[in-house]
């Protein structure tokens, strides 16, 4: 009877769950998961939704922050409800806003800020315990990020002991997943040790993007010996080799002929095997020392030494000649018809464009086709020519130090001051190596761009004078090859105070910086400042930040926080052209930062809900950008400078305990992330290399790659050891990244949108929001006297296919532009069929998928 | 001792599964024999050449129209030229002993596919065939008139054809020489050919750049037509150089010297294509 009214209860609360929440009665205090959920979910909640999703691709935009705390039940839900599938990032902020740390060492890549989260996929058992916390919220090791901080605690003594042991099965990037971990926990002689290993498999047949595979192994193993009361040891070390296959974003167009939203360009047949051209092999080895030093109750010192050597491998199939990929714009129909009906410009070859239709209806035409770039090669070897297609490899290495020490003073109750120090030095190693001349015999190490204006053989079109007209041949570096050197140092202290019913803290930091680069190639156009070591650059940055909680009483608190930033440029927007000179950006500036936030919370038995708006202001930022400019004819490097944006928005959060095994999430954020005035351009063309000014009109250009707008409402039931979420999610406002090249003024001119002293700037293109709904139902079961879970999550249940996760505007121009013939300086343009304005790249999220995921602990 | 063996099988199996998915790959079999490009299954049937084909379609040829190959007609020949150097633009120029023809073909990069010397076997039939600017030229039609034909079409129409295959008997001992260019000849008699003009002198001679795009010499098609006199070249010839070509940039000698190109008439001008660099002698 008992059951048969929670059931009917839980049949009404779907039915009308927004109406009916307020009246059930209140049972308890809602405060943490139970303990069935918890353990269903800690394996599964944000991470393994995400963790194939996030910061795995350096070239796109899915740079999604992983944000948590516990005091915030929408950070503490976001990740969870809208992982599934979309990419989300916080408050519409990059990632490198987000500062990750593991036992007290930041481990943000040094030269963009950013955090691969992938280079701790498939060690969850051993990422588990970790301190989130907002942008706002004070800790006890670091000035929190913009985006906030997260600071992973990799001590063995704290990992769970037992034997655990998780299979898995999705139809996503991987198929397949299984990780086995141990742990002693303490030992009476003070040692302790925790290791897990894990696997993480999907075949070219059984990803869920065809032409992609998944081939990742990971570690960790720690072990600590606590020493006596005061002092402890930990050693940490880890690693995931991976190797997988990526896949591109592509047209509507494309999706539409190829009848699949997921359309992967990316691959192609070779003697009738499936062959993926941009394969990514990434392992960074990374030991992690901790020393903890609890000095008395009241002081503790936390000191930690971290060492990385990262390896990252990408490649990509690339030509001297026409582009063989099969998404390559003159393939299209719309290249020979404008199918946006502007009469005017019809150009309509109805014989092409109808063999074009017909082509793409065949797999072999809209998938690289391997043997026949074989064949070519073969063919120029017969009479001694470089190869014509290749695939070659970017390499982007690291070795990363890193020494932190905190020290933290609770000097009377509810009274804490804390101060500390970060020491980096990181080396990024960038070069290009020839990965496969596919049939061919060599390449030589020339500048293509260059061969016509000079000869094949001259020294200007050379990417190395040093080693003269070179051959490459498959291994041999080649393009470029330089170091980039990063030092930086930073301080930071905290102090925190409880007053009455108020908690304040106040924060700041102050860094040092400084990089250079040095050259290993004597690049052709740039003999006298391309090889050897550039000079130094030296920043000095700092910020201010505080906050005020103000507890008012019957679980109402008000919460509020200001800040003040400078924050000094990366290496990667510092250099105007480093794979080819030494050059800095002019006028490079630290970006200045504003930030303010205030929020409403409310505690209590059946509800806990989190009301925040927040501001923030940059100017003064840097942003660079390389792309192949059709107005130039060229590749060409661009370094923005003075950027201005606004990031505002107000975000919602709430649990309402409907019964006590059943819970209502709400979530809600409506958010603009904008720049707010043009920006400056300084860009080089890789055939001049001369420097030349520009204006971007890229006012009101919106962040991309995230719903400005969302909303969701979940429903959590337990019933005794079974689990049960569902979750309806809706997304909008989801623009793709802008090309700054379609917004330069002299190209708006060339394109016909200056009229009057005006500029007709284009909008920027959007993608497709919606509703989005999912499902996990859980359930522990006892096997041999031991806990097993079992839990299904279920995304996408309408199999909705055409929602757009992110994607971005081709560099390319709806005309050509081409010196006026016999005139000697004017330039014509011409209209092109095609209309690249039209024709965004796109990627869309994955139909219905699951993952069925089992833990046996023993 | 269970529990142990089951854990140590699970991670020696985890390592053993994760050999590498992005193997070795080699050349694929067979593209050699088999050439991924063009059309296989094509058995020569009834044999034509270059010189019967220039006779039959002489009218279409010198008034610049075009006639559609209607006859199940087979054409063995060799190429000659390409666009692999930059200066030839979306053609092939192709020879039999008894001459040259330039085939348009709708593709870039044909001349990593079809490299000078590659055998090809033809099949005319439905084809179109006429003259542009009184140069014989196989194609398509494009807006009413010759033009190039769809690079599909023509991968329907074309088999490459391999030394050692049988098709490759039907060659013979065919030897497409280049020839002293002769002002006096006729179009079938040289065009399409690859000519030599022995100690000629190019107009704009000791400038620096063959075919510059800065106004400084009158382009046509984005092309430069320079004047060569002299030696054999007789009274209309030019060398024609694209702003596109690869060689573009290179000085002009300032002494009479050898080249090589495709010999290409246009409206009673000799036009000749340097091919690459190394057709251009006296560039070292």
């Amino acid at each position: 009877m008992h059951m048969k009214k929670k059931h009917l209860l839980l049949v009404l609360t779907f039915a009308v769950a927004p109406q009916s929440y307020a009246q059930t009665p209140e049972t308890e205090v809602l405060d943490t998961l139970s303990t069935v959920e918890e353990d269903l979910l800690s394996d599964d909640s944000n991470f393994t939704f995400t963790e194939s999703q996030l910061g795995e691709n350096d070239d796109m935009t899915s740079d999604v922050i992983q944000i948590n705390s516990n005091s915030n039940v929408y950070l503490n839900q976001i990740g969870w409800a809208w992982s599934g599938g979309m990419w989300f990032k916080y408050r519409a902020l990059d990632n490198a806003y987000n500062d990750i740390y593991v036992n007290g060492v930041q481990v943000n890549n040094p030269e963009n800020g950013r955090f691969t989260y992938s280079t701790i996929g498939g060690i969850n058992d051993a990422v588990r315990n970790k301190d989130d916390v907002g942008a706002f919220e004070d800790n006890s090791y670091s000035f929190s990020g913009m985006g906030g901080s997260t600071n992973y605690n990799l001590r063995a003594s704290r990992m769970a002991a037992g034997h655990k042991i998780t299979l898995s099965g999705a139809n996503r990037n991987y198929t397949l997943r299984g990780i086995y971990s141990f742990g002693t926990g303490l030992s009476k002689e003070g040692w302790a040790f925790f290791g897990t290993v894990g696997y993480r498999w999907a075949n070219m047949h059984t990803a869920n993007v065809k032409g992609t595979f998944y081939n990742s192994l990971s570690y960790f193993l720690a072990v600590e010996k606590v020493i006596n009361d005061k002092h402890s040891l930990n050693l940490a070390t880890w690693g995931n080799p991976t190797e997988r296959a990526t896949a591109g974003a592509s047209t509507d167009e494309a999706n539409w002929l190829a009848n699949d939203y997921l359309y992967n360009p990316y691959w192609g047949y070779q003697g009738g095997k499936m062959r993926a051209s941009r394969v990514v092999n990434n392992y960074e080895p990374s030991v992690l020392a901790t020393w903890d030093f609890k000095i008395n109750d009241e002081m503790k010192l936390v000191t930690s030494a971290f060492f990385k050597l990262a390896k990252y491998k990408t490649t990509k199939l690339n030509y001297n000649g026409t582009n063989p990929h099969p998404d390559y714009w003159k393939r299209f129909p719309s290249y020979n018809y404008n199918v946006w009906g502007n009469e005017e410009d019809k150009n309509y070859d109805s014989d092409a464009f109808w063999t074009s239709y017909e082509n793409w209806q065949d797999e072999s035409y809209r998938q690289i086709n391997f043997d026949e770039l074989y064949f070519a090669n073969t063919q120029l070897n017969k009479i001694g020519a470089d190869a014509i297609y290749w695939i070659e490899a970017r390499h982007n290495d690291h070795l990363m130090t890193n020494l932190s020490s905190s020290y933290e003073w609770k000097f009377r109750p509810g009274v804490k001051w804390t101060v500390g120090m970060q020491l980096l030095s990181n080396r990024g190693s960038h070069y290009q190596t020839m990965d496969d001349l596919l049939g061919g015999q060599y390449f030589h190490n020339t500048n293509t761009y260059l061969v016509g204006d000079y000869s094949q053989t001259a020294t200007e079109a050379m990417y190395d004078v040093n080693h003269g007209y070179q051959r490459i041949v498959e291994g041999d570096r080649f393009r470029y090859d330089y170091d980039i050197w990063n030092q930086d140092i930073k301080l930071w202290t905290c102090f925190s105070m409880d007053k009455d019913i108020q908690h304040n803290f106040i924060t700041a930091r102050v860094g040092g910086r400084r990089m250079w680069r040095e050259g290993f190639m004597r690049n052709g156009l740039f003999q006298d400042n391309s090889f050897g070591k550039s000079g130094k650059a030296h920043f000095m940055d700092g910020g201010l930040k505080m906050g005020s909680t103000l507890n008012l009483g019957n679980g109402h608190a008000v919460t509020a926080g200001v800040g003040y930033e400078l924050k000094a440029p990366t290496a990667s927007v510092a250099f105007m052209c480093p794979e080819m000179n030494n050059d800095f950006v002019q006028d490079l500036r630290n970006e200045k930062v504003v930030t303010a936030e205030v929020g409403y919370a409310i505690s209590n038995r059946w509800l806990r809900l989190n009301l925040t708006g927040y501001y923030y202001y940059t100017h003064d930022g840097n942003e660079w950008q390389q792309y192949y400019n059709d107005d130039i004819n060229s590749f060409s490097y661009n370094s923005l400078t003075g950027v201005k944006k606004e990031h505002y928005g107000v975000e919602l959060g709430a649990r309402v305990r409907i019964t006590g095994d059943l819970d209502l999430v709400a979530l809600g954020t409506y958010s603009e992330a904008k720049y707010i005035d043009n920006t400056n351009v300084t860009w080089m063309s890789s055939t001049t290399g001369e420097l030349n000014q520009e204006v971007c009109h890229n006012k009101d250009m919106r962040a991309s790659g995230t719903p400005l707008a969302a909303a969701s409402l979940g429903l959590n039931y337990r019933f005794k050891r079974w689990y049960l979420n569902l979750t309806g999610n809706y997304y909008d406002r989801i623009y793709l990244s802008y090309s700054t090249n379609m917004r330069y003024e002299q190209n708006m001119k060339n394109a016909g949108r200056y009229h009057s002293g005006e500029f007709d700037v284009p909008e920027q293109a959007k993608g497709n929001g919606g509703f989005m709904f999912n499902a996990s139902i859980g359930r522990q079961f006892q096997v041999a006297h031991h806990p097993l879970s079992v839990n299904l999550q279920l995304c996408n249940l309408t199999n909705r296919r055409n929602i757009t996760t992110g994607g971005y505007e081709q560099s390319r121009s709806n005309y050509s532009v081409t010196e006026t013939e016999n005139s000697g300086t004017e330039s014509t343009t011409k209209p092109r069929t095609y209309n690249f304005e039209k024709n965004p790249k796109k990627f869309y999220t994955q139909g219905f998928n699951f993952m069925l995921n089992l833990n046996y602990r023993f | 001792m269970k529990t142990k063996s089951f854990i140590i099988a699970l991670v020696a199996g985890a390592f053993a599964l994760t050999s590498c998915q992005d193997k070795d790959w080699g050349v694929p079999e067979n593209i050699i024999t088999q050439p991924p490009y063009g059309n296989n299954s094509l058995v020569a049937g009834t044999t034509t050449t270059i010189a019967e084909l220039q006779n039959k379609y002489s009218n279409a040829i010198s008034n610049d129209s075009y006639k559609q190959i209607t006859d199940d007609l087979w054409l063995r020949c060799v190429v000659t030229g390409n666009d692999y150097g930059g200066n030839i633009y979306k053609q092939i120029s192709v020879q039999d002993e008894t001459g040259g023809i330039i085939i348009g073909i709708n593709g870039s990069d044909q001349g990593a596919f079809m490299p000078v010397g590659q055998k090809l076997l033809i099949s005319l039939k439905d084809l179109c065939i006429g003259g542009y600017g009184n140069q014989a030229q196989i194609g398509g039609v494009y807006n009413g008139g010759l033009g190039r034909m769809e690079l599909s079409t023509w991968k329907q129409h074309v088999r490459l054809v391999t030394d050692g295959t049988d098709e490759a008997v039907g060659f013979g001992t065919m030897k497409v020489d280049t020839i002293d260019f002769d002002a006096t000849k006729t179009m079938a008699q040289q065009s399409g050919r690859v000519v030599r003009l022995s100690g000629v002198t190019i107009s704009g001679e000791g400038t620096q750049i063959l075919a510059p795009d800065d106004g400084s010499v009158g382009l046509t098609s984005n092309c430069a037509n320079r004047t060569i006199s002299g030696g054999n070249a007789g009274s209309k010839c030019v060398l024609r150089t694209s702003t596109y070509a690869d060689f573009k940039g290179i000085a002009l000698p300032k002494e009479p010297v050898d080249l090589y190109g495709v010999a290409t008439i246009y409206r009673g001008t000799w036009q000749i294509l340097a091919r690459t660099q190394s057709d251009l002698t006296w560039v070292k």
